[in-house]
């Protein structure tokens, strides 16, 4: 019965349908089965009875005269009944007298006639017969029948029951299928319907109405209620809805509230219906000078002192009056805030009762305010009135029509119109006539919010005279931001006009020769270049073959003629020194366009030394230097600039062992270098001329082209420095120069 | 510098317009000790006709010694017509020119150059190119 519990309906029913018909159909049966056997058995025994009775009358004879034959033809007659298997006729001794075996038959008569007149045992029933004669018992027939029939009609019935019950179960089945449908489908669509709801908590969801009986009024009443319950839902849901938005619209009313006092630009303070302080905000607190710890809870006349301006006397707290008087109350003017620090605020202020919806005071707040600043722009303002009034430039304003609404001294001097001439007519009048569309194109930009500063134009005087002017027009603002008009500054810049257009005029001629020099310069130097390289080619020639006619033709030159070849070999040596060193002078260009490169000016030193090592060896100089920068430059001319510094001090050397030192150091945002040595010296007078293309201060005793210190100086101004030198003559000399600061790693004070 | 001696003559294309270095160059060959066929070409043009017609009216030569600075047409200019001829493709050059100008150099790498020589000023100095033209020979001869 549990394992029904579980199962689902439909299969409840087919069970319990099934259940009944084969139990109520077992049990007709078996009463039917019982029955006709019992009443069958009832009538063999009646006839089995009867039949003893007449073959008993029948034998009676036979026995009576001894006839065994004709007794057992007697019972022989009894093949009739197939059933009968045995038929006995015992004598009074109790012997068997007479018998009747059915062919085929088990057991044949019993030894002795038996007890009982009726008996069944399990396979026969036995009969048993006095044969009388005359009231004496002369013997006894026994009849043994078999009860097969009985057996064998039962198994029939009891098939026919089985055929029946089969036939039946199945007949129920099928009918309880399509039966069971009809309770069983509205149940489980009942059953869906509600997994659907609990498992969506979509309460739209409906079950289906399959039938009118109680099913289909549970169908309907589950829908009703499923209606009541998403009726109720969604009103559950609105109300929500509504509490949540109501509940967020207080939150943000409170947020915005608290904001708007705590950010206010007002000092907001409440107090309770005793006068103390439940709430102040920052500006409060800090005009006050005390924190809000200091202040909330304490009495407001505690914190709050107030007095008179001119008269110092205490002024009533307000926070007192709105309490008596239970209205709200302006503060006197000129009413000063002592802070805490003793700081003295003039302060303008308010206070009102806060009511409760019965309208008893609940408490007060106070608002105040610095009047510092207003009292501070009002100053501003009588200040910027006077400057206006005193300003020789023109000041003036419009409004959004044009026309002038205020108009200064210096507008009266700088235009010629009077104020009284000017305002309540069109600003036109100052503006020449192909100059009036500006006006409008002007109000429109001040209009969009804009500001023209220093727009150069013309405006005319009252005389008609033309004046070149710079105006400033800005956007005037009434409270609400609204622009209502434009204030003009013009000043008068005919003077600055035309000293502009000179010096642009006499600019535009500098560049010109500039740019005209400029030319001539690179040409210049082109030409330079082209002469000297070209210049070299039949110079080899005549240096080669004249050394050639020495070699060749040595011998047979007399000492003239020697001397005269001797000349030309000089001369072409000497020239090919000066083309090449005018050829490494033009060839130092701005090269801008090369990219910079590090240079380690103490390598260059080094080099330097290497170089000139022939001549450092031969006059014992000593060359030393600082460590020097590394440079980030384009260009590698550092090498020729150090070299013939050195060089020259060597050349130009005293009669002691030339001491050279080469030094740098950092000077503002430049780089100073220093070359000094201890030799010969210049004389002051010559300081300028001698870096000098082809400058020479001494003859041929010491060789030179006069170019060397031109390219040092060629050198350094390429890379935008300086060069000169301090000397005396007899007291050695310092040769220096700046570079711009291109260092990348130098740390001065060094020696090396 | 290499003692080796060269077999036979070797002959030689001088493209040089002025007859000073043409004399200057003899000599600095002969000073060398080099048995040479010198085959003097003094204009730009005219080397330019030369190598385009493949050099039939000259002798198979060694080597070439070409100056830049020539009229006409530049030594450059028959240098890059050589290396696009057949018959001169391999030939040896030396440049000798008064240019120490780095785009020539560069330019004269470019064309498998072997010796840039810049004409020295000094008579000592151009009598040695000789030597290094004999150096460059026996290089090729080894080199076969």
């Amino acid at each position: 019965m549990r394992a029904l519990r579980d199962i689902p309906i439909s299969q409840k029913l087919l069970v319990i349908i099934m259940l009944v018909t084969i139990a109520s159909l077992l049990l007709s049966g078996l009463v039917v089965v019982a029955w006709d056997s019992v009443l069958f058995r009832r009538s063999l025994q009646r006839d089995i009875s009867t039949l003893a009775h007449i073959v008993a009358d029948n034998s009676t004879a036979a026995l009576a005269f001894d006839d065994r034959e004709t007794a057992t033809q007697t019972l022989a007659s009894l093949r009739a009944r197939p059933h009968l298997a045995a038929a006995c006729i015992y004598g009074s001794d109790g012997a068997v007298f007479a018998e009747y075996l059915r062919v085929g038959a088990g057991a044949g008569c019993p030894p002795g006639a038996p007890a009982d007149e009726l008996r069944f045992t399990s396979t026969s029933l036995i009969v048993r017969r006095p044969i009388v004669l005359d009231g004496r018992r002369i013997g006894t027939l026994v009849l043994l029948y078999d009860l097969d029939e009985v057996y064998s009609r039962i198994r029939q019935y009891g098939q026919i029951v089985l055929l029946v019950l089969l036939g039946s179960s199945i007949f129920a089945f099928l009918l309880s299928s399509k039966l069971r449908a009809i309770i069983a489908e509205p149940i489980s669509h009942l059953a869906e319907a509600t997994r659907m709801v609990s498992a969506t908590r979509d309460y739209s969801i409906r079950a289906q109405q399959l039938s009118q009986d109680e099913l289909g009024r549970l169908a309907e009443g589950f829908n009703k209620m499923l209606a009541r319950i998403q009726a109720q839902d969604t009103e559950l849901r609105k109300a929500l809805l509504a509490q949540e938005a109501a509940l967020r619209e207080t939150r943000k009313i409170r947020d915005s509230l608290k904001t708007t006092l705590a950010s206010i630009g007002d000092a907001v303070i409440s107090t309770d219906a005793d006068g103390r302080v439940v709430f102040v905000n920052h500006v409060a607190q800090s005009l006050l000078g005390r924190p809000e710890p200091d202040v909330v809870g304490r009495h407001l006349d505690e914190v709050f002192p107030i007095v008179n301006e001119f008269s110092r006397a205490g002024v009533e707290s307000p926070v007192t009056k709105v309490l008596r008087e239970g209205r709200i109350v302006g503060l006197a003017n000129h009413t000063i805030l002592i802070a805490r620090d003793g700081k003295e605020i003039p302060i303008d202020d308010s206070g009102a009762p806060i009511r409760d919806e019965k309208g008893d005071i609940q408490g007060t707040v106070l608002v105040f305010r610095d009047v510092t600043p207003r009292r501070r722009a009002e100053e501003t303002g009588r200040l910027l009135a006077s400057i206006v009034a005193s300003s020789a430039d023109a000041i003036f304003s419009k409004d959004m029509n044009g026309i002038v609404t205020s108009w200064n001294k210096g507008a009266e001097q700088t235009f010629g119109f009077s104020a009284q001439e000017m305002i309540g007519r069109p600003i036109a009048a100052i503006v020449p006539p192909e100059l009036l569309d500006e006006i409008p194109r002007m109000l429109e930009r001040i209009r969009r919010g804009e500001r023209i500063e220093h727009y150069e134009t013309v405006r005319r005087t009252k005389a008609g005279e033309a004046l070149n002017v710079s105006v400033t027009i800005s956007p005037l603002q009434d409270p609400l931001g609204r622009i209502t008009g434009a204030s003009t500054i013009s000043r008068d810049i005919t003077e600055r006009v035309r000293a502009a257009d000179r010096l642009a005029r006499l600019n535009a001629d500098l560049e010109r020769s500039n740019q005209t020099l400029m030319l001539t310069n690179q040409d210049l130097e082109r030409f330079a270049f082209i002469a000297s390289h070209d210049l070299q080619e039949p110079l080899r020639m005549i240096t080669a073959y004249s050394q050639l006619l020495i070699k060749s033709y040595s011998g047979r030159f007399d000492s003239e003629a020697s001397m005269f070849v001797g000349f030309i070999v000089d001369g072409t040596k000497r020239m090919r020194e000066l083309l090449s060193d005018l050829l490494e002078y033009t060839a130092i260009r701005a090269h801008d366009e090369e990219p910079p490169q590090l240079v380690d000016l103490n390598l260059v030193m080094e080099h330097v030394r290497q170089n000139l090592k022939a001549a450092i060896d031969e006059s014992h100089a000593v060359v030393t230097n600082d460590r020097l920068p590394v440079l980030r430059a384009p260009g590698g001319h550092f090498q020729p600039l150090f070299q013939n510094l050195v060089g020259n001090a060597i050349k130009y050397r005293s009669e002691r062992p030339p001491r050279i030192h080469v030094s740098a150091q950092k000077v503002g945002d430049e780089l100073r270098f220093a070359v000094s040595d201890n030799g010969m010296g210049i004389e002051p007078e010559y300081h300028s001329q001698i870096f000098g293309l082809f400058k020479r201060l001494h003859g041929k005793k010491i060789p030179g082209t006069g170019v060397g210190l031109a390219i040092c100086q060629r050198i350094v101004e390429r890379y935008g420095g300086r060069i000169w030198v301090e000397s005396q003559l007899g007291q050695g000399a310092t040769f220096l120069f700046t570079l711009p600061d291109i260092a990348v790693d130098f740390v001065t004070g060094e020696s090396k | 510098m290499s003692e080796a001696t060269l077999e036979g003559r070797v002959r030689i294309l001088l493209v040089e317009d002025n007859p000073a270095d043409v004399h200057l160059l003899r000599r600095a060959l002969a000073h060398a000790g080099l048995d040479c066929e010198l085959t003097v070409i003094d204009d730009g043009a005219d080397a330019l006709a030369m190598v385009r017609q493949g050099g039939q009216f000259s002798p198979v030569l060694d080597l070439a010694i070409l100056d830049l600075n020539l009229p006409k047409h530049s030594g450059m200019e028959v240098l890059e017509e050589m290396r696009s001829s057949q018959t001169f493709a391999k030939l040896p050059v030396i440049i000798l020119s008064s240019s120490s100008s780095p785009p020539d150099r560069a330019r004269s790498e470019e064309f498998g150059v072997r010796r840039y020589i810049v004409k020295p000023p000094d008579l000592e100095e151009y009598l040695r190119i000789g030597w290094d033209v004999k150096e460059l020979l026996v290089e090729c001869r080894t080199q076969g």
